[in-house]
């Protein structure tokens, strides 16, 4: 070991290097205090003997300049005194002493503190030896987590329209990765998806499985698949890939402003809270499925909850990072207290902030034990495009060219699937009018619906116009499916190229003929005009809708032929 | 913070009980208590978790009933949940387990 003596007196000091020169240690001496300090700079001792009465700088002074010029390592400093007051031997402790020696010095004693500070000094080393491979480490983690959140962000809000004027969110993740899941997203019809999923656990391993289930939403969401379909490909996806332990607690909802209707598909998240234009609570949904990723879905899991939705409803989503944020004592915020912001006293547009407030002042200071979040669905803005929607759109342009097509679907390809999804995609990949996709979508959902409704279930739209009804409608509609064993419906679409302008030389545009016809016993005719002219009620918009994107709508047949002439130019 | 596990046994019967806060921190210590039990030679074993002490149920412990369940043999699975106090049963039927679970 490496000892550096201080003392003013040159006989102790002629003591100690002899006694500590025998034991095959190499040692430094110093005068005085200054002189201490600065042979320490120099020569890095292992540890030092010290004098406290010294002309100059004393031994407490050098002692403390020692540790404050050399904090990160330790290095023992034993006093050498005479003095045996307790005052004295605690001013020695204070100025940054290790231990101290009674003069005159024993031998035996002298061994012995020196191995025991070289034991203390050793293992200070090995610590700090380990804290820095531990600080490596850490801002190694860091930095790939912040790559990670970087690319999550990234894969997670691709298309996410959480900035629709219809909704308020909010969420605050309990680590870097938020292991809640908040997606929105318009489908091909302008009806508006939401997801909002919470993963077992919080953290990397949640965000990496939070990212398929993105990737799934948004793509279907686009393709134009419900939201029941979409609960059961994720479902699929996560039981593939997530261990038994983990599972995801999602509610699915989508918000069709024309049809003036809510679809809700709840696995596992707390109750979905409806309140209207009084800021009182009219309709809960519970959880009535299992969350996604723990068994295999049954026919009737895909089932969603259909609401008919008045201008002045908001609907209120949560995750139970809500309900069971804690406060400092430990107690839990609870169903109740959430609850008690809608019995009428506040005004429904302050609800959303009067929520998150409320549980800030709970939470005070207690730490964050889950990932929060909160969604609020402002019903009468449904039909409101978010900014910027337009340049988020993919502009494509195939040049218009003729083709055909026909689908026949049978009541058993009818009960298993809806095909939708699929002919939107193939006549999209044909011939591909951007800004056309939406208009196209609806006229071809309206006619495939009012053919397989109202042809082949023979559904009565008029049940359609009070809320009851509405319900009755989506139940009736369920069960005749599940039940419809013959019948078909045929779909024919066929594209010419429409002549150029005067300007162009290749064609600007096109015209798509569709023919929807199902083997259903049709309508009377004169009901149909009635019902083209109406247009009261639910039933009665869709065709309302179709006339007004279409060149030319008319039925045929005994009405179970509807012909439609759809015009664009790029 | 968390909770405690104690187990009892008999031939036929694994009883866990879980008290205090059943979260992720138990998950040693609830999958120690099982797994000795289970797996193949262990068919047609019954297990019992027993919550009347438990003051707190999270998603984690929730994902654990489920581990055991897989581990117990899935849907031959016998395992049944007994004295789930009102929030904790809340809980559990919110995530839908009484279609895996016998709740009581």
């Amino acid at each position: 070991m490496k000892i550096l003596i201080v003392d003013d007196d040159p006989i102790n000091r002629t003591i100690l290097q002899r006694l500590l020169g025998k034991e095959g240690h190499e040692v430094i001496t110093a005068n005085n205090g200054r002189d201490g300090v600065e042979g320490f700079a120099l020569h890095h001792p292992d540890l030092v003997l010290m004098d406290i009465r010294m002309p100059g700088m004393n031994g407490y002074e050098a002692a403390r300049e020692i540790k404050t010029l050399h904090a990160s390592h330790f290095t023992p400093i034993i006093f050498l005194t005479a003095v045996t007051d307790e005052e004295g031997l605690v001013q020695c402790i204070d100025s940054g002493g290790d231990d101290f020696l009674t003069k005159p010095f024993n031998r035996t004693i002298l061994q012995a503190k020196i191995g025991a500070m070289e034991r203390i000094r050793q293992l200070h080393a090995r610590l700090r030896v380990q804290k820095e491979e531990l600080e490596l480490h850490q801002e190694r983690v860091n930095q790939e987590l912040e790559v990670g959140k970087h690319i999550f962000a990234h894969i997670v809000r691709a298309g996410n329209l959480l900035d629709a004027p219809c909704l308020n969110h909010w969420t605050s993740p309990m680590t870097l990765f938020n292991g809640d899941l908040l997606v929105a997203s318009y489908n091909p019809a302008g009806g508006l998806h939401i997801m909002l999923g919470d993963f077992t656990g919080h953290g990397l391993s949640a965000a990496v499985a939070a990212m398929p289930v993105a990737d799934i939403f948004y793509d279907m969401t686009a393709q134009g698949f419900s939201i029941g379909d979409m609960a059961e490909a994720m479902n699929i996806k996560l039981l593939s890939i997530m261990p038994r332990r983990m599972f995801c607690a999602a509610c699915l909802i989508e918000v069709d402003h024309r049809q003036q209707s809510l679809a809700i598909w709840n696995g596992g998240l707390p109750d979905v809270l409806i309140v209207d234009g009084s800021g009182r609570l009219v309709h809960r949904i519970p959880s009535t499925r299992m969350p996604l990723g723990v068994v295999p879905m049954t026919r009737e899991d895909r089932k969603v909850e259909i609401l008919e939705i008045r201008p002045d409803y908001r609907v209120f989503l949560h995750s139970d990072g809500v309900t069971e944020a804690t406060a400092p004592d430990d107690g839990m915020y609870g169903s109740e207290r959430l609850e008690s912001h809608f019995d009428g006293t506040h005004a429904p547009e302050t609800l959303f902030h009067a929520i998150l407030d409320d549980l800030e002042q709970f939470r005070g200071t207690a730490q964050q034990t889950d990932d929060i979040s909160l969604l609020e669905i402002v019903c009468d803005r449904a039909g409101e495009e978010p900014r910027g929607i337009e340049e988020k759109r993919q502009r494509t342009a195939i040049p218009p060219t003729p083709w055909e097509a026909a689908f026949t679907f049978s009541a058993h390809t009818l009960k298993s699937v809806d095909p939708l999804p699929t002919i939107i995609n193939t006549v999209m990949n044909l011939q591909a009018p951007s800004g056309h996709r939406e208009r196209l979508y609806t006229i071809l959902a309206e006619l495939f619906s009012n053919a397989l409704d109202h042809g082949l279930l023979k559904l009565d739209t008029g049940t359609k116009k009070t809320p009851e009804g509405f319900i009755q409608y989506y139940t009736q509609r369920e069960e005749r499916l599940s039940r419809l064993d013959e019948g078909s419906i045929r779909l024919e679409l066929s594209h010419t190229p429409r002549p150029p302008d005067q300007i162009g030389t290749e064609p600007r545009g096109g015209e798509i003929h569709i023919l929807m016809e199902d083997t259903g016993s049709g309508f009377e005719l004169d009901q149909v005009h009635s019902q083209l002219h109406g247009n009261i009620g639910h039933g009665g918009r869709g065709i309302a809708l179709v006339r007004s994107l279409c060149h030319s709508l008319e039925y045929q047949g005994r009405g179970n032929r509807a012909k439609a002439v759809y015009r664009w130019t790029l | 913070m968390s909770g405690t596990i104690h187990v009892s046994r008999s031939d036929k019967e694994t009883v866990i009980g879980v008290k205090g806060r059943f979260n992720f921190e138990m998950h040693s210590q609830f999958r120690a208590a099982y797994q000795s039990d289970s797996g193949e030679d262990n068919q047609g074993r019954r297990f019992v978790i027993d919550l009347a002490g438990t003051e707190y149920i999270d998603s984690s412990a929730l994902g654990m009933l489920l581990l055991l369940r897989e581990e117990a043999g899935a849907n031959e699975s016998d395992i049944e949940i007994i004295n789930t106090r009102p929030e904790i049963r809340k809980i559990l039927e919110t995530a839908n387990f009484q279609r895996l679970f016998k709740i009581a």
